[in-house]
């Protein structure tokens, strides 16, 4: 990284020049309409609800098996570890991300590319959850990403070229960005990654054309809260009201709960909806109290950055269940009403089913199979009911022994991790890619940080089952109830897509890209990409034609966790290539 | 004329050397070079890695390398007729992170990058020899050795706010400020069942709170006894008193502090021992720290075999 050049890099200008011809800004009006819109994608979560859901139906269960690789391409260097982006399409163009804070714009008719942007990675960086970026954002002539040194970045679309570049957090104080930006009526609107100690989540909008800050809404109960308007900072309420009420001491003021997985927005009630990481400190014995609003999923005001209203899916973490996970929007169908509802599957292994216009809980259930730090949620208010003795032990309660160890399920990665699900309005079910293992937590006796003693804890995380981690579930968000399930030998990491055609698309570790009947869950396609998929897949038309892009290269947390998952993964080559399938013409009608 | 300027010149490059980092990985196979003893020698140079931002362990002071830590790196450097480059660390969430990141593997955003030798990693027997849930030993690929100081836990208060720290009950009704995600946040955040909690005010590092202990909003700030010392030399914090109470059940009171190298670097090792071992005895070591202000104390590792008159040299009192 320390010899990284700032490299931009245009190749045959002349093939440029042939994509942009004719090529059409980007607006607000086709971000909120991209879920209807097949030709082209503009928006992380393939409309800004986050369904991933395409009304294709060219590709499907019939056909799918004619379903051909059309060109791939490498991301080139040594750089490889995670791939986690979803491309992005417009005009015949692909814009995707890569590990290191990479972007890429290519013909996605042939696969060249037409310039890369390599953003320049300051010396000592520490980035906390690895090299991966998510993808980008596309608005106007833009194309806006976020780097590990925690800056947004406007490239041109057509040249590549920096048009804006704006420090979001200071990365020496532990911010990071690695998930895909949205825009939301001319705002980008962008989360913080951070490390474990010392930092406060935040949620923040910019101006799209000019990268000027508009608003900034703390994610900690405590925190004020601004407007920015005519280069003045005008104060705009405190989260929560005030310190304090769920925080003892001053600890708030370090409170964690960091917005990393970015958000969705739902334009029926004019929201965003971000979820927050985990409490800090760790140890949970040193907070007692809700600790507001970390591990929750807030409803944002777009203008202002108000909160609306907040859900609040792990109280007094224990056990590092992050919040972050997306909110998807839906209707729920239900007794002959139509109720706008949104639902996410949670780290802690429960799948949240709430009102999106008030953040009322509507139901929840375990998608996960076994759940052993609570007994389950309270069926008014959603709230855990805790288990005794199912939460780590304090560490300075113990001395120089171990302490006692506590078993918890699911593992701190989560029943569902940053892997975003997919909902179905056909099906009306939800396509949750889900990992079974535990993990065993005891305090450690011996333990240093930085030349000096310290209390530490030790983790190992264990696969449930002998013969497979990953479990691809259909999910009715009526019933609870597991309609179908697929198991996979090592952890599922990548996104899903889910289309019309009755397809749902993932990607496994093992390199595989697989395709099933959305209803029965039958595996109707798998194709290698030569690395493990933790991308995400998508599907859009061309000149007539369907095709399925997704990103290759086995990373991201799993193999930085390990423990006995080690095994499992231990072998996957790493890799770095955009993979781009289509379904030539005439076998659309080959049923 | 001429001459002058060049020796001028070359006095001015050499000077600044001394601090500067040394990029010496194989960026075409993007991996740390193989820095054996023979090649240390041979190369003329020594990368000791320290932490960063670090007073009085290892800083920068007017854009050059200070701290105990560095004085200590310059002897071991001169001692072994190489010149001294500083390795600097951000260091990471626990010791085996660092580790890692600096001495046996090197982070994955600059793999080329591996310091010689790390100081003030904690010498701890049973911490080299620990095993993870499978029996494999968690840090076989480095040798940790050399103890040279041994640290400890310190308060420093305000006279006008308390007349003395007998016990940390006082805390109870007076804030304390710590440095956050320490051993002083834990201790003091759940001590006595968690009495103290609402007191305890978090910062950035020691520095930051001694300033917060200046305007008044704490009454008193625990440390290591070397970063205490070090704010308690400074002129501004000349009101402040150091502490003499204890700390019941704090777990670890003082332990000891080394060095360590890559597990097949042994024969540079044992010439960093021999070097270190000396100062430790002759009672070098003791002076450097009183050159700083700093009080020293003789790792346990010593009290152990060492004679009481030997004791006394190397802590400075023959």
């Amino acid at each position: 990284m320390r010899t990284n050049k700032f490299g931009i890099r245009i190749a045959a200008s002349a093939l440029a020049l042939a994509v942009s011809y004719g090529a059409q800004a980007v607006t607000d009006e086709d971000i909120v309409n991209d879920h209807k819109t097949p030709e082209d994608i503009v928006s992380y979560g393939m409309g800004t609800q986050g369904q991933r859901f395409s009304i294709l139906e060219d590709l499907n269960t019939d056909n799918v098996q004619h379903l051909q690789p059309a060109w791939a391409f490498s991301f080139g260097s040594e750089k490889m570890r995670g791939q986690e982006s979803q491309p992005l399409i417009k005009d015949g163009v692909m814009y995707v991300t890569a590990s290191y804070s990479r972007v890429y714009a290519i013909d996605a008719k042939t696969g060249e590319e037409i310039w890369q942007y390599d953003a320049r990675l300051p010396d000592g960086i520490m980035p906390c959850c690895d090299v991966v970026n998510r993808g980008v954002a596309l608005y106007d002539d833009k194309v806006i990403f976020g780097t590990l040194d925690a800056k947004l970045v406007a490239l041109n679309k057509d040249t590549g070229k920096p048009m804006w570049i704006k420090k979001v957090a200071d990365y020496q104080a532990g911010y990071a960005i690695t998930a895909a930006p949205i825009v939301v009526k001319g705002k980008v609107i962008t989360g913080v990654s951070g490390g474990e100690f010392g930092i406060v989540g935040k949620v923040e909008a910019y101006d799209a054309h000019t990268g000027e800050l508009v608003w900034m809404r703390p994610t900690v109960e405590g925190h004020m809260g601004y407007v920015y308007k005519d280069g003045k900072k005008i104060e705009n309420g405190i989260s929560g009201g005030k310190p304090g009420q769920t925080w003892p001491g001053d600890m708030w003021k370090n409170g964690g709960a960091a917005t990393w997985l970015g958000g969705t927005y739902d334009p029926e009630t004019d929201s965003l909806f971000f979820g927050t990481g985990n409490p800090a400190p760790w140890n949970s014995h040193l907070r007692p109290g809700d600790n507001l609003f970390s591990s929750s999923r807030l409803a944002i005001d777009p203008d202002d950055g108000s909160i609306k209203w907040h859900f609040q899916t792990t109280p007094h973490d224990g056990w590092d269940y992050d919040g972050v996970n997306e909110l998807i929007s839906f209707d729920l169908n239900e007794n002959g009403k139509t109720i706008k509802a949104a639902a996410t599957a949670d780290r802690n292994g429960f799948f949240y089913v709430l009102n999106r216009e008030n953040g009322d809980f509507i139901r929840g259930f375990p998608f996960v199979d076994k759940i052993t730090w609570a007994e389950g949620l309270d069926p008014e208010t959603g709230r855990p009911i805790f288990t005794e003795g199912g939460r780590p032990g304090d560490p300075s309660a113990t001395e120089g022994g171990k302490g006692e160890m506590v078993v918890a399920q699911p593992a701190f990665l989560g029943g569902k991790n940053w892997m975003p699900m997919a909902y179905s309005p056909e099906t009306e079910l939800f396509y949750v890619p889900s990992n079974e293992w535990s993990m065993d937590i005891w305090n450690e006796p011996v333990s240093y940080k930085k030349g000096a003693a310290f209390l530490g804890a030790g983790f190992t995380i264990k696969p449930a089952n002998d013969d497979y981690i990953g479990v691809l579930r259909a999910m009715d968000p009526k019933t609870g109830k597991e309609v179908w399930r697929y198991e996979n030998t090592a952890p599922l990491w990548g996104g899903v897509m889910t289309t019309a055609g009755n397809l749902v698309f993932t990607g496994t570790p093992e390199g595989y890209l697989k395709a099933f009947d959305a209803r029965t869950g039958e595996e109707l396609y798998r194709f290698n990409t030569g690395s493990g998929v933790v991308g995400t897949p998508v599907t859009w038309t061309m000149d007539g034609e369907q095709y399925v892009s997704v990103a290759s290269g086995w990373g991201g947390a799993v193999p930085l966790w390990g423990g006995e998952v080690a095994r499992v993964v231990k072998d996957f080559n790493q890799g770095g290539m955009v993979w781009t399938f289509k379904l030539p013409k005439d076998r659309v009608a080959s049923n | 004329m001429k001459t002058m300027l060049a020796i001028l010149t070359l006095f001015i490059l050499a000077g600044s050397a001394v601090a500067r980092e040394v990029q010496d990985g194989n960026e075409l196979l993007n991996r740390p070079a193989e820095r054996t003893y023979d090649i240390i020698l041979e190369s003329g140079y020594l990368k000791v890695g320290m932490y960063e931002n670090f007073p009085p362990y290892s800083y920068e002071l007017n854009g050059e390398p200070a701290g105990i830590d560095v004085e200590l790196g310059k002897r071991i450097a001169e001692e072994m007729g190489v010149e001294f480059r500083v390795h600097w660390i951000t260091p990471d969430e626990n010791l085996g992170d660092d580790l890692r990141n600096n001495v046996w593997k090197g982070h994955y955003l600059a793999k080329q990058r591996l310091a010689d030798v790390m100081l003030r990693v904690p010498y701890d027997k049973q911490y080299a020899y620990m095993q993870d849930s499978t029996g494999e030993y968690i840090n076989e690929q480095v040798v940790l050795f050399g103890p040279y100081q041994q640290e400890t836990w310190q308060i420093a208060f305000n006279p006008e706010r308390l007349d003395s720290v007998e016990t940390v009950a006082v805390f109870q009704y007076n804030p304390i400020g710590v440095e956050i995600d320490t051993l002083p946040d834990f201790y003091l955040s759940s001590g006595l069942r968690g009495r103290l909690r609402d007191q305890v005010r978090h910062y950035p590092n020691v520095r930051e709170a001694f300033e917060a202990m200046r305007k008044g909003e704490v009454s008193a700030v625990m440390g290591m006894r070397s970063e205490i010392d070090h704010e308690l030399a400074k002129p501004e914090n000349s009101a402040f008193r150091p502490a003499d109470n204890g700390f019941p059940g704090i777990g670890k009171q003082v332990w000891d502090v080394g060095m360590a190298i890559k597990h097949t670097h042994r024969q540079l090792g044992y010439a960093l021992e021999a070097i270190v071992d000396k100062l430790v005895r002759n009672g070098e070591m003791d002076a450097l720290f009183a050159d700083l202000e700093l009080r020293y104390s003789v790792p346990q590792y010593y009290r152990e075999f060492l004679e009481p008159e030997a004791l006394a040299r190397a802590e400075g009192e023959l």
